[in-house]
């Protein structure tokens, strides 16, 4: 009897506990950004809202007046310009359109902030994944399709389980955007397609997306910086 | 009335002390690490890989450090439920086994997930206490996955 009870009890705290979500610590990004200033001399900055103007610290940027804030990272600090990509690499009939179709669905929902709708358009991706069959692909590119696929379907199952969570949501998405960009370098696409770069997301390091614009949506900040980013490379 | 209540908890106790029977395999390697485990596809730090034995092997390798009261069921139904799910989506015994893709990508969620304090999980460290990682800890893993990750993704 008092067995039970207890039981009863613990089982209780583990439901509930479970059930619990950590709240995210304060954030740390904006620390570390301090901090690599201060320890660097000669470190270019950018401004916040025009990544291509630089200069030096407490300069203001050229075209807004606003103080530059933001370390250029070495990638940002050699400016590359627009790059038009070479043919794909693969001669297969085999294509990524639907894939490609829901990534830019996915992307367009987190530019919106809609995290809701990131979700199914994630779900969506993976079904797409799923059901996409791969034996068209030459055999020498079989191996690696199949690399990026899993690595994607597994992005778009963690944007798809989390709904609300769009900062959860946006980190999936930047390692979701390198395998689609290395499955457009290999099969090509028919479209107009553009890879643009955010230097403010991640500290510079995975700030990467696809676009069927010109225009910069930026699909890591939203409504917060919409514009921010610049032009990589386009097909 | 009273003998109603008293056959309904005759019967749970009975239902309890029947599943006391069920006890499967445990997920435990008896000192044979695999030779796909994280800690012999790169060199870990003793620091870093102590904080990692601690705070999650128990759910993420194939050699968990079960607690005495994971004898008792339903406990141990909850705790293998975890245990699975933990090891699906990452497993640090099986880590030489993931494509470099999946390695990388896996990487960056660690970091992530640590730093963002989601892992490890509420539920596990409000028992397992000294799983919880101080900001200090946190920083010493994601600090030393930041390196590991710049100097895979330079040999691409």
């Amino acid at each position: 009897m008092k067995s039970i009870i207890k039981l009863s009890i613990i089982l209780l705290i583990f439901t509930f506990a479970s059930c619990k979500e950590n709240k995210s610590e304060s954030n740390k990004e904006g620390a570390a950004i301090e901090s690599t200033q201060a320890d660097k001399e000669g470190q270019l900055y950018s401004c916040p809202m025009h990544p291509e103007v630089h200069g030096k610290q407490g300069e203001v940027c050229s075209v807004c007046g606003m103080k530059l804030t933001e370390p250029v990272t070495q990638a940002a600090a050699a400016p590359e310009k627009v790059k038009v990509q070479a043919e794909p690499l693969s001669k297969s009939s085999f294509s990524i359109d639907g894939i490609l179709n829901n990534y830019l669905k996915l992307k367009n929902a987190l530019a919106n902030d809609d995290s809701k709708e990131a979700a199914n358009a994630a779900k969506e991706l993976n079904v797409t994944l799923t059901n996409l069959k791969s034996d068209k692909i030459e055999a020498k590119f079989k191996k690696e399709y199949a690399d990026i696929a899993e690595d994607a379907k597994e992005h778009a199952e963690h944007i798809g389980d989390n709904p609300g969570k769009i900062e959860h949501q946006r980190e999936h998405f930047a390692m979701l955007s390198t395998d689609v960009n290395d499955l457009i370098k290999i099969f090509g696409t028919d479209k107009k397609i553009y890879r643009d770069y955010c230097p403010m997301y991640d500290q510079g390091k995975s700030g990467y997306w696809i676009s069927e614009t010109k225009e910069i949506k930026n699909p890591y900040y939203g409504s917060e910086m919409l514009t921010c980013g610049g032009i990589t490379n386009e097909w | 009335m009273k003998k109603v209540f008293k056959k309904i908890f005759i019967t749970a106790f009975v239902i309890f002390l029947l599943m006391q029977l069920y006890q499967p395999a445990r997920n435990f390697d008896y000192g044979q690490v695999s030779v796909a485990h994280f800690t012999k596809t790169y060199a870990v730090p003793e620091n870093v890989e102590t904080i990692l034995r601690t705070s999650c092997y128990d759910c993420h390798s194939n050699n968990t450090n079960y607690p005495s009261y994971s004898n008792i069921q339903p406990i141990r139904l909850f705790m293998d439920s975890h245990i699975n799910e933990g090891k699906e989506n990452l497993n640090f015994s099986e880590w030489g086994n993931y494509s470099s893709r999946k390695q990388r990508s896996k990487l960056n969620e660690i970091s992530k997930q640590i730093e963002d304090g989601e892992m490890p999980l509420a539920s596990y460290t409000l028992i397992h206490r000294n799983a919880t990682l101080t900001t200090a800890q946190k920083e010493e893993v994601t600090d030393w996955i930041d390196k590991m990750k710049d100097s895979l993704s330079s040999k691409h």
